[in-house]
């Protein structure tokens, strides 16, 4: 996995060096104990644990980059985040999808600034030179002032050598030797379908972007989608309480739910309340619903579980929630600050009036004005202010809720515990570790 | 612009500019507005909408320029608000709860209301309305300070159309445009 081949874009470095002193690397095995259920807040705070995340966790792992439906047409194009790189997600001539670092060879400035659109070059506003769809340098001003050695082929934009999509999810790594996407999700799989796969049609993006800042790490959001259920009835007690019927209050089956959580090995995680009767929240989008065709495809264990309500990681930085097809990535923007990018989607069968009535519901309950996340943005704020005295970050944080709870349950794949648990955080923090102590593709080996 | 012809013997007023009474009134109304949004008098707020109320608050994008065209999310796509009456009211249960975390202890806010243009409506572009309704624009400002030291400065603009009734005005359309692309706070926890 982490060979030293070189990526797939040929990046000249003539006589240039980089001295190893620029990248600091720590040991974190002491911040993180599985086996005690205890974390290190320095995980949360740390400049040089933050910038080891970006060469060891982010630049190897599988990353999100965007959903295939935003991609109709050649020339196509979709800016994003690789943790704190810029990238381009565009369709090229030949209709693939294709990703490259925004940022000019010559001076290194981003050649698209627009969220998205279509064009047929990416021409950089600094000195113009201008890129194809293909990533190829098609245009330089004063070509014949660079000597005759300067190849336009190699000074392309930098390709992400490897994209991949599993069900409409398109998904990107710096990696040029990953293990392929569908293998490092693993079991995973079967719960994500239990969103993407209602219909044979899959899945498509309703409505665009909904982007906000949070004040808190990155791993605090990724954690929770992995496995936090507990706080929901605490954290989102008050909009718990509007979804029940005016001046009740929530049903005891709704506050005490049973259920499971997967506990992921490379570090993904889900969890599910388990009943017979789960449903999806939105009264139109469960009236709409055929159970039983669900059943039939996904079989009991899905449709009784993670089909509806629940929540999900898959590692490191993306999260959805399939109750109102919420799908979101997590983007780094140092130790103490994240950026949430969340899109709706919906299964591509859904008749227009159903479709509507799910991104309404998703809007009114997630993204930063929905009576749920309004709250978690003040938990994980709260946390991270927290984090930076110095006796609160010497403080260990608790992680035992399930230990050794963790088992084979023989209904749901893979490894389960509890709903109630830390299970999946737990995983989550030893899959952090293992990465951040193992040097990356790009680092030299001895 | 306006046709000023005569209709039964009336000068048409679509699209001309309120006068100056017509202009404090409206002014008065969205400070009396800004006040109860201040004040957390979210139920006292909700009086002062209509019942067929459409508020939407979309997000917006940057385009390239010669796509500009679509900066602003269309209807039916991603917005931070896009709500009836009902919705509102739905929402607003939430704070009632006594346990709406993110606003407990509660923010302080200051809906700044500025750059104020009231003109009657147009019945031919807003059917449903009559000349004695108003199409008023205006600008927002509005600062939020949480617990010791989070600030957020919300700016953005509205279009509305102010109905007039025997009770008053009464915001039956609010457009809010807020000049921010990704949204520089942790939550929206308050209302335009």
């Amino acid at each position: 996995m982490s060979s030293s081949t070189e990526p797939a874009t040929v990046t000249p470095r003539g006589a240039l060096r980089r001295p190893a002193e620029l990248a600091r690397t720590v040991d974190v095995s002491g911040l993180v104990d599985t086996e005690g259920g205890l974390l290190d807040r320095a995980v949360f705070t740390d400049e040089t644990v933050y910038r080891q995340e970006m060469r060891r966790v982010f630049a190897p792992s599988w990353l999100f980059l965007a959903h295939t439906d935003q991609f109709h047409r050649p020339g196509d194009f979709f800016t994003t985040w690789m943790g704190e790189d810029p990238v381009i997600v565009t369709m090229d001539r030949n209709r693939r999808i294709r990703a490259y670092l925004n940022s000019c060879r010559h001076r290194g400035a981003r050649v698209c600034r627009a969220d998205f659109g279509t064009t047929r070059n990416f021409t950089c506003t600094y000195h113009g030179w201008s890129f194809n769809l293909e990533g190829g340098l098609v245009s330089v001003p004063n070509r014949e002032g660079y000597p005759d050695s300067f190849d336009t082929g190699q000074w392309g934009l930098v390709e992400v050598p490897h994209v991949e999509t599993y069900r409409g999810l398109i998904f990107g790594t710096w990696n040029p030797a990953p293990v392929p996407l569908r293998e490092s999700l693993g079991d995973m799989a079967w719960y994500m379908d239990a969103m993407l796969d209602h219909d044979e049609k899959g899945t498509v993006v309703v409505g665009g972007i909904h982007k906000w800042m949070l004040e808190g790490n990155w791993k605090l959001a990724a954690e929770q989608f992995a496995t936090d259920w507990y706080h929901v009835n605490m954290s989102h007690a008050s909009a718990l309480m509007v979804l029940a019927p005016a001046g009740k209050k929530p049903k005891q089956e709704i506050v005490h739910r049973a259920g499971r959580q997967y506990v992921g090995a490379n570090g993904h995680g889900a969890g599910f309340p388990v009943h017979p009767k789960n449903r999806f929240d939105d009264g139109t989008v469960h009236e709409w619903t055929d159970y039983d065709a669900l059943r039939e495809r996904l079989g009991d264990a899905r449709v009784e579980g993670p089909l509806t309500n629940g929540h999900a990681t898959v590692f490191p930085n993306f999260s959805y929630l399939p109750v109102n097809g919420s799908i979101r990535i997590w983007h780094p923007k140092g130790p103490d600050r994240m950026e949430v990018w969340a899109w709706t989607i919906v299964d591509a069968s859904m008749p227009e009036e159903i479709r509507e009535a799910q991104r309404l519901y998703n809007l009114r309950t997630f993204g930063p004005s929905g009576v749920f996340e309004q709250d978690d943005g003040e938990n994980w704020s709260e946390v991270q202010g927290t984090a930076g005295g110095f006796m609160a970050n010497r403080v260990a944080l608790n992680y035992q809720m399930g230990l050794g709870g963790e088992r084979e349950d023989g209904r749901h794949p893979g490894t389960t515990s509890e709903l109630y648990s830390d299970a999946a955080g737990r995983s989550f923090y030893a899959h952090w570790r293992t990465l951040m102590n193992t040097p990356a593709w790009h680092e030299e080996h001895a | 612009m306006s046709i000023t012809t005569s209709v039964n013997g009336r000068r048409s007023r679509a699209g001309l500019l309120a006068d100056r009474d017509l202009h404090f009134e409206v002014e008065q109304f969205y400070f009396r507005e800004a006040e109860l949004l201040d004040d957390g008098r979210y139920a006292d707020w909700l009086d002062l909408l209509a019942d067929d109320l459409d508020y939407w608050m979309p997000t917006r994008t940057n385009r390239l320029r010669r796509q500009q065209a679509f900066a602003v999310a269309a209807r039916g796509e991603a917005a931070f608000y896009d709500e009836t009456k009902e919705s509102l009211a739905w929402r607003i249960r939430r704070f009632d709860s006594g346990m709406a975390w993110a606003e407990d202890p509660p923010s302080r806010t200051r809906h700044l209301i500025t750059n104020v243009v009231a003109r009657h409506v147009d019945p031919g572009e807003h059917s449903g309305f009559t000349e004695d309704d108003l199409l008023v624009k205006s600008a927002f400002l509005v600062y939020r300070n949480r617990l010791e030291r989070e600030e957020n400065v919300f700016a953005g603009g509205r279009t509305d159309v102010l109905r007039r009734t025997p009770d008053g005005l009464l915001v039956a359309r609010r457009t809010i445009l807020l000049d921010q692309n990704v949204l520089m706070s942790k939550n929206i926890s308050t209302f335009f």
